[in-house]
């Protein structure tokens, strides 16, 4: 056990092999430390299964265990059904990349759900299949370059559309979905923990930037986190059985061409006017998540601009205090 | 031998840093507040600390370098608030007004300064002068254990923050209040003694070990025509002095003022609180018109200048006085002109006006404040030659005179004073540090706060009780909080969440890079909200 | 108790007596009794588990797996297309050394589509690391499915029990159905060592790589074989405690003076005893071994068996397309390498549901020991004329 940190308990520690800057591992990080290492973590195949466990080693301070790409949520099913049977409440938490939410694992994940399982599912979203080498996924956003939807004399990029996820999961009537990114500590936190309070499936749907596969700077998994959701291409929404009950107010809209151009997997777009026709499209697009789910008038606590605020002496995060020696 | 159950967190046995080609450093920055004090204050740390609601010890941070911070609270011009970066996210922090309310609640629950030694040091000081310099001087002998001897001419502690400020800006009770706190560190006090007259230069030289000169400037510049004296000329030292020490002067209808300094303005607000019409004549363009630039624009500060306004006096920008006018004995104006240029070309201030431009200015009293020159008179034998033990600080020093830059000359004087009776350096370091600017701030990371300001009073507008009230302690903490914390670490936990690697530990006081995992994103540093965190290439 | 049940019936006697704390499963003919009745005891309190109903087969494994790897005693059952897409799970339960039972309610796979009963699909996943148990009857079933969860347990290995569809799932036989004290004396409580646990976390199903993948893979094939020998002996004190056992990995029948011995799996082993007896009958000296554990491969025990016989002929109910028959080649490996000459003829039957009556299989066994042509497989009862040609489509 690694025990550097006095103030959390890095349930998923050091010395994993994740690129520089990952936004997946950030994201990761930030939600098990908030949970914490008194729960059980099932993960899917990917790049946080490949980068946290490597020959014998682990980078997880908690328990933890992976059986294959697509079954993360039947394997968290039949772990919670053994710890209730057993009689302990241990929380019981999935991770999965997109491609293990999205499109594999999108089956067992709604079997999960229809069957009431006590377990949250975390996805963390970096839109197409980055462990074996950014290939698209159903997660990818339009008119994005991967290696299977190559830019070309007749391509733009990926030609269909971003899959709508979290309307399908909150179809399910389940109690709580989210979204989220790794640019909002604070609400990042505020759903996660909001999660844990409830018991039954739970979905957590974390945007997270992959440098590798965006081909953005690695200083700016953040950033660019937080133009997806300032532009409106990703908003950042709860759902409860069905119905929105919460969006993050965007303080105010920025264009998507500030997101686009950060990011290599765009860059064709800027290169010609079918590109800039995509680049109009994709704008339609953001525009059409504000009025969906009305980012710009809703009624919010927070904004984007509350949200982010950095607070003296970590007010604003968590583990204000050192953490219990016991644990 | 392999196992079917891996050990737990086993992964720090695989150090990620040598994947790294620059790395992060947390680099303490000198933000523009402290940067741009006169006094050299570490604002951002007593600012921190008051945001904390720990206001003692912001008070006790704050006195390490100026010990009057009520007073300065009321009467500096904070340089610090125009070089504030928040400045260009919704206005800067109200510094001085934070600074005044520790300095407040200090003299209301008096608290005391501490001592730094328990030693007692033998080797006698002489500190003459008991303006901001000689007592920042004292403060800080005496605090290291120095036996100080303060001295002054007068019958009141204080220098100019005595005879040159009036009540309304500072009343007397607070200026007494922080002397007696700085006096209780067992400094001994020699009023009415001037150097030359009660006591010799050489006797001074020959009792005190050291002796420190801050008997500042108050030899008022005189203007090139005749008739000083009498009642219908005066200069702006004089005025105030007569003021401050209780007389109600009696004027006639219409004074002009000449000047564009503080003295100037604070000469024109007693003139118009003693029932005058005012008009100040100002040599230089108002506040604003130059982009700041010093020289062109009047140098008295701007909240200052605004009052006065709101007061009823007129001023009158870009002019100079050609010539009294007189009729008899009495005055009965100035005449004034466009200035030209205000400084000649060996850069003297020595306004050249425009002919052709003349108007007359009615006026009963002309008060000159345009600028003070130091009296040597009685201190000759202690500087013509300066003997080693002497030191000379404050307005004396010839430094841009303003209160805060006195209490800064004191400090410096003390060091240098300690370093020559010891024989040790200097323990006075200027901060080197890399300077901070907006550009280095994520300003996403501070939602917008309107500034607090200290409201006027209105129950006296044209009396000599104060006119500013001071912040209340919700605006203080409020004002505080509004710190950007330019280039200082506030513990807000960025670098700790977003490090992907788990490469930033948190501990008490602070975090530090493992730099056996951090594989160099940079985006602690893309995600520091201050600016703290530099990123420094390594090879390979 | 005696009690006359159905094959299904029977086995979820069984294993309610083991107390598994999970079941998960997704229904498939003719595997659907068994979950239907278990369904049904967890209904009426009968039986204290979590029944998840699995969206699919591949995710009632998934189910299964967390349940073992969440410390819990764990049941599922399948068939035919339903353990094909459970493959990738399966590979992963045995890789991960999982402590599992499963039953098999054997049935042809697609395509054709097929509901009824051979061992294509058991046999399929021959190389996934489960150890693999066929039964002969509805008692076998039930005694062996509480021998597995003993096995299971005591190796650290998953266990299929493999019965044929119809043939046993749905007919009705009388089974004794022993006490649930003298189960528990058999069979410990549940104990996984590897179970997720806060208070001493692990990593379960970690990445490896070229340098230890094949240590993994190495100890997976050493504890199959090790499991050989654990198969016997819990079948032995299974009979110890109850009164029956079933011969352990292979059960010979008549093998005294045997020259042509034919082996075979499952239920078909009934009519293989019935031609025996009449062939015997007729002064010809024939017997049978039923080869009751398939994975591990038995080859000492049928060396064994085997030892006195001129011919073999294997009667199986699966093939390797463009190879033949499994068992069989299986067997031939096994002989040569043990020196022994004997020769291996294969009989293909009884796929997709294909009747093996006592005359088909009197007449293998003549056809074998006739001596002629044992190059390659046949096909029990094939009849030529009736095969499909993409040329006549």
């Amino acid at each position: 056990m690694d025990t550097r940190d006095t103030f959390r308990h890095n349930v998923l520690t050091s010395g994993h092999r994740a690129c520089s800057g990952c936004g997946e591992a950030m994201a990761a990080r930030m939600v098990v430390d908030l949970i914490g290492p008194d729960a059980i973590y099932v993960n899917a195949t990917g790049c946080l299964q490949v980068f946290t466990t490597h020959n014998q080693q682990s980078a997880w301070q908690a328990p933890w265990i992976h059986s294959v790409f697509a079954n993360a949520a039947a394997v968290a099913s039949g772990v919670e059904a053994a710890l209730r049977a057993r009689g302990k409440d241990t929380p019981v938490v999935v991770q999965a990349g997109d491609g293990g939410t999205f499109d594999i694992g999108l089956q067992c994940l709604s079997g999960m759900i229809e069957r009431g399982h006590d377990v949250l599912f975390v996805c963390y979203d970096n839109e197409a299949y980055m462990n074996t080498g950014v290939q698209r996924s159903s997660s990818t956003p339009h008119a994005v370059r991967t290696t299977t939807t190559p830019p070309g004399r007749l391509s733009e990029g990926k030609h269909h559309l971003k899959k709508d996820l979290i309307s399908i999961i909150a179809a399910h009537q389940m109690p709580y979905a989210a979204t989220a990114t790794v640019a909002y500590f604070p609400d990042l936190k505020a759903k996660v923990e909001k999660a844990m309070r409830i018991k039954g499936p739970r979905f957590l749907h974390v945007l997270s930037p992959c440098p590798l596969g965006w081909d953005h700077d690695a200083a700016l998994s953040v950033t660019v986190a937080r133009l997806a959701v300032e532009t409106g291409l990703f908003p950042l929404i709860e759902m409860e059985y069905g119905a929105v009950t919460g969006v993050m107010r965007l303080a105010r809209q920025r264009p998507v061409e500030e997101y686009l151009k950060l990011q290599g997997r765009f860059k064709h777009l800027f290169a010609d006017k079918e590109g800039a026709a995509e680049i109009r499209h994709l704008q339609a697009l953001a525009d059409a998540n504000i009025r969906r789910y009305g980012l710009l008038d809703a009624r919010t606590e927070w904004d984007t601009d509350r949200a982010v605020q950095a607070q003296r002496q970590g007010r604003g995060g968590y583990a204000v205090s050192p953490k219990e020696t016991s644990l | 031998m392999n196992s079917l159950a891996v050990e737990p967190g086993s992964t720090v046995a695989y150090p990620t840093g040598d994947w790294r080609n620059q790395r992060p450093v947390y680099r303490d920055k000198w933000p523009p507040c402290g940067q741009t004090c006169p006094a050299e204050e570490d604002i951002q740390v007593w600012l921190g600390l008051a945001s904390d609601r720990q206001w003692e010890a912001a008070w006790r941070a704050l006195t390490e370098r100026n010990p009057l911070p009520a007073v300065m609270g009321r009467v500096c011009y904070h340089p610090c608030e125009r070089a504030c970066n928040r400045t260009h996210l919704d206005g800067p922090v109200n510094i001085h007004g934070v600074e005044r309310h520790l300095g407040d609640l200090a003299l209301e629950h008096g608290w005391r300064h501490h001592l730094l030694t328990e030693q007692p040091q033998t080797q006698q000081v002489a500190v003459v002068g008991t303006g901001p310099a000689g007592l920042s001087c004292a403060f800080q002998l005496a605090r290291r254990g120095y036996p100080v001897t303060l001295f002054d001419a007068r019958s009141t502690p204080g220098g100019t923050l005595s005879s040159g400020i009036p009540g309304y800006r500072l009343p007397k009770s607070v200026l007494q209040g922080e002397i007696d706190a700085i006096l209780a560190l067992g400094i001994q006090l020699k009023l009415n003694t001037r150097i030359g007259v009660e006591i010799g230069a050489d006797t001074l030289r020959e009792e005190f070990a050291a002796v420190f000169l801050a008997v500042g400037a108050l030899q008022p510049r005189t203007y090139p025509d005749d008739g000083y004296g009498g009642h219908s000329v005066m200069t702006g030292v004089d005025f105030l002095r007569r003021i401050n020490d209780g007389e109600r002067l009696s004027l006639p209808k219409h004074v002009a003022v000449i000047g564009g300094g503080n003295t100037a303005i604070d000469a024109a607000r007693c003139a118009r609180r003693l029932g005058a019409e005012v008009t100040v004549v100002c040599p230089q363009d108002p506040h604003g018109s130059h982009g700041g630039h010093p020289g062109a624009e009047m140098p008295a500060s701007l909240d200052e200048v605004i009052q006065a306004e709101a007061e009823g006096v007129r001023l009158r920008y870009r002019v100079g006085v050609r010539r009294l006018v007189r009729s008899g004995a009495h005055l009965s104006g100035v005449e004034i002109a466009r200035v030209d240029q205000i400084h000649d070309r060996h850069g003297r201030f020595n306004p050249v006006l425009f002919e052709g431009t003349e108007e007359f200015l009615p006026a009963g009293l002309a008060v000159f404040a345009i600028g003070q020159e130091v009296d040597w008179r009685g201190l000759e034998a202690l500087v013509e030659p300066r003997a080693s033990s002497v030191f000379i600080g404050g307005d004396a020093a010839g430094q841009p005179r303003f209160a805060a830059t006195a209490v800064g000359s004191g400090y410096q004087a003390a060091m240098s004073i300690i370093a020559f009776l010891t024989g040790a350096p200097s323990q006075y370091r200027h901060h080197d540090k890399a300077e901070v600017t907006f550009r280095d701030i994520k300003p996403q990371y501070y939602p917008k706060q309107v500034r607090r300001e200290g409201e006027l009073m209105v129950a006296s507008p044209g009396g000599f009780s104060e006119r500013v009230a001071g912040l209340d302690g919700d605006a203080a903490l409020v004002e505080a909080g509004r710190c950007l914390s330019c280039g200082v670490c506030f513990a807000c936990d960025n670098c700790w969440h977003f490090c992907p690697d788990a490469a930033v530990i948190k501990q008490m006081g602070g975090y530090r890079i493992d730099y056996d995992y951090c594989k160099g994103c940079g985006i602690c540093a893309a995600e520091c909200p201050c600016g703290h965190i530099d990123m420094e290439r390594e090879a390979g | 108790m005696r009690q006359l049940l159905e094959g299904s019936r029977a086995v979820v006697e069984a294993v309610r007596l083991c107390r598994p704390q999970v079941i998960a499963a997704y229904p498939i003919t003719p595997q659907t009794h068994i979950i239907e009745h278990l369904a049904q005891f967890v209904a009426d309190g009968d039986l204290p588990a979590g029944f998840i109903n699995a969206e699919s087969e591949f995710g009632a494994a998934s189910v299964v797996l967390g349940a073992v790897a969440g410390g819990a005693r764990a049941f599922t059952a399948t068939a035919s297309q339903g353990l094909l897409l459970m493959t990738e799970v399966l590979y992963n339960i045995a890789g991960m050394r999982l402590p599992l039972v499963m039953v098999c309610a054997n049935r042809a796979v697609s395509a054709p589509i097929n509901i009824f009963s051979d061992h294509q699909d058991s046999m399929s996943v021959r190389d996934a690391g489960w150890v693999q148990l066929y039964v002969e009857s509805n008692q076998e079933a039930v005694d062996t499915v509480i021998q597995a969860y003993r096995i299971a347990e005591t190796c650290e290995l998953p266990v299929m029990v493999c019965m044929d569809g119809f043939f046993l799932t749905h007919t009705f036989e009388p089974v004794e159905i022993p006490e649930q004290a003298a189960v528990d004396e058999f069979l410990p409580p549940f104990h996984f060592a590897r179970t997720l646990n806060p208070a001493q976390p692990m990593t379960l199903g970690g990445g490896s790589e070229p340098d230890n993948y094949l240590e993994f893979r190495a100890a997976q094939h050493q504890a199959m074989e090790q499991a050989s020998e654990v198969i016997a002996a819990i079948d032995l004190d299974f009979g110890d405690h109850f009164g029956r056992s079933y011969g352990g990995l292979a059960e010979p029948y008549r093998l005294e003076g045997a020259d042509t011995v034919m082996v075979t799996l499952g239920s078909t082993m009934g009519a293989v005893r019935d031609a025996a007896d009449t062939l015997r009958g007729n002064g010809m000296p024939v017997g049978a071994v039923r080869l009751r554990c398939f994975r591990p491969f038995p080859a000492q025990a049928l060396i064994h068996c085997l030892a006195g016989a001129k011919r073999v002929v294997v009667l199986e109910k699966a093939f390797s397309a463009g190879m033949g028959g499994i068992v069989s080649t299986e067997l031939r490996a096994a002989l040569h390498q043990a020196g022994m000459p004997i020769p291996v003829e294969s009989f293909i039957g009884g796929l997709g549901g294909r009747d093996l009556t006592p005359a088909v299989i009197e007449e293998i066994f003549h056809l074998a020991a006739s001596g002629k042509d044992f190059a390659t497989s046949r096909f029990a009862g094939l009849d030529t004329g009736a095969m499909p040609s993409i040329e006549e489509t």
